[in-house]
């Protein structure tokens, strides 16, 4: 304290001053002139100026309240972001689903696959519609990017569907390109596979493989899969053929039913021929 | 105390002086600042802080006299009183006083006084304020100057004799 007195009686000239000074500019903002409103405009902006100057020190408390609040809003939006993305991603889902309703001419039955069941080689299935929705065993499933399996077994309300990744599933497919028919098959690997198709047949990678107009259950013309290798083995008389299925069964949500019986009297016709032999 | 009422007496004198009679000294609209050259005056008789308060306190009453921008002739006042404390020598006042000195410092701090008073007066106004404090300001500081040399030959007399 005594030190302070000090310094005011070493400067009291300057504090004189600084005192006088001070009381002069009160009494001048005390006016009402046009020199005291440009003088009071000019320091709202000068205080402006030397404010924005030192909003650039950081405000420690500011900046931990204005992180708290930016890392909720933070949370918020990257959870509204998520589920705006769930719902482009369905929403794009179903919007295929309703072009394929809307351009098939089969009469179909949606369903949500409300189960997966991946057993030893047999991996199936399982459908939220089943008698009650006109759905029957051996009826085709689909979806917007192709054939999916079957149905095997209905209950009233539930169905169980085979997919193309079980060892017991078998469909008639051909090349969509050259029109070369064959069958489709699981062998527990990573593709499809298209047998019986000669090694004189012209089947090259990139070729889609579609269902076949033969087979009594799957309607003709439904995607398959992509044809990713075609190799020859010494002593075979056959081309190995690998397909890629065109559906992605790890993202598989939402599925179709056919429920378009196949004609029944052509299905009768055959099965009598194979008996008579 | 006796000191102090003599000096606020003397200063309501030059106040009125300084009011009245501006016109009739003035010349081609430049007036002498006669205020001035008493708060020249004290601070080469009593220094610095007295001036400076003298200074302060006259530019007021003027101020309050004129009844117009209160606190201008207040400010410009201080820093000449001000200013002109940094001229003071102890027991060298009358040798100051009746020398050029006393014109030299007049000149020296109703500049200072010009550019402050000025600076403010013309603020936000067309006049610039270069121009306001080198046309008239410039000439009332070599007015005041001139007038100044009248008390220096009577404070010069007065130490001849």
């Amino acid at each position: 304290m005594q030190r302070l007195i000090n310094i005011i009686l070493l400067f009291k000239e300057y504090f004189i001053l600084a005192g006088f000074v001070i009381a002069s500019f009160i009494l001048l903002y005390s006016n009402n002139n046009s020199q005291i409103h440009a003088i009071r405009s000019y320091t709202v902006g000068l205080i402006g100026f030397v404010q924005n100057t030192l909003s650039i020190v950081p405000n420690v408390f500011g900046l931990k309240r204005d992180n708290e609040v930016l890392r909720k809003l933070a949370v918020n939006l990257s959870d509204e972001v998520n589920r705006l993305r769930e719902a482009r991603l369905e929403n794009l889902k179903l919007r295929s689903m309703i072009g394929l309703k809307e351009h098939t001419s089969f009469t179909l039955a949606a369903g949500d696959i409300i189960g997966k069941n991946m057993h030893l080689l047999r991996n199936t299935i399982t459908l939220n519609v089943g008698e009650s929705d006109g759905i029957r065993p051996d009826m085709p499933i689909i979806c917007e990017t192709g054939l999916v399996g079957k149905i095997i077994a209905t209950s009233r309300n539930y169905s169980v569907g085979l997919i193309l990744f079980n060892k017991d599933f078998r469909a008639s497919a051909k090349i969509q390109r050259t029109r070369i028919d064959g069958i489709i098959a699981w062998d527990g690997g990573t593709s499809l596979l298209m047998t019986n198709i000669p090694k004189t047949q012209d089947v090259k990678e990139g070729d889609i493989a579609i269902t076949s107009e033969y087979s009594k259950i799957f309607p003709p013309e439904v995607k398959i899969g992509i044809v990713v290798k075609v190799s020859e083995k010494p002593g075979n008389l056959f081309k190995e053929i690998e397909v890629a299925p065109s559906v992605d069964f790890s993202s598989l949500e939402q599925v179709f039913v056919v429920t378009t019986i196949a004609d029944s009297e052509k299905t009768a016709l055959e099965d009598a021929v194979l008996k008579s032999k | 105390m006796w000191k102090h009422v003599k000096y606020l007496f003397i200063s309501l004198i030059f106040i009125v002086i300084q009011i009245e009679t501006a016109s009739l000294l003035s010349l081609e609209g430049i007036t002498p600042d006669i205020l001035t050259i008493w708060i020249v005056y004290i601070a080469l008789q009593k220094g610095q802080i007295p001036a400076t308060i003298w200074g302060f306190c006259i530019g007021l009453i003027f101020d309050f006299a004129v009844g117009n921008f209160i606190g201008l002739s207040a400010l410009s006042k201080t820093v000449v009183g001000f200013a002109a404390g940094y001229f003071y020598g102890e027991n060298k006042a009358l040798i100051s006083l009746g020398s050029y000195r006393f014109v030299l410092v007049v000149l020296i701090v109703s500049f200072i006084h010009n550019t402050v008073y000025f600076t403010v007066f013309t603020f936000g106004s067309e006049v610039t304020v270069l121009k306001a404090i080198f046309q008239i300001g410039l000439a009332t500081t070599f007015y005041t100057a001139a007038l100044t040399l009248l008390p220096m030959f009577v404070f010069s007399r007065k130490l001849s004799l």
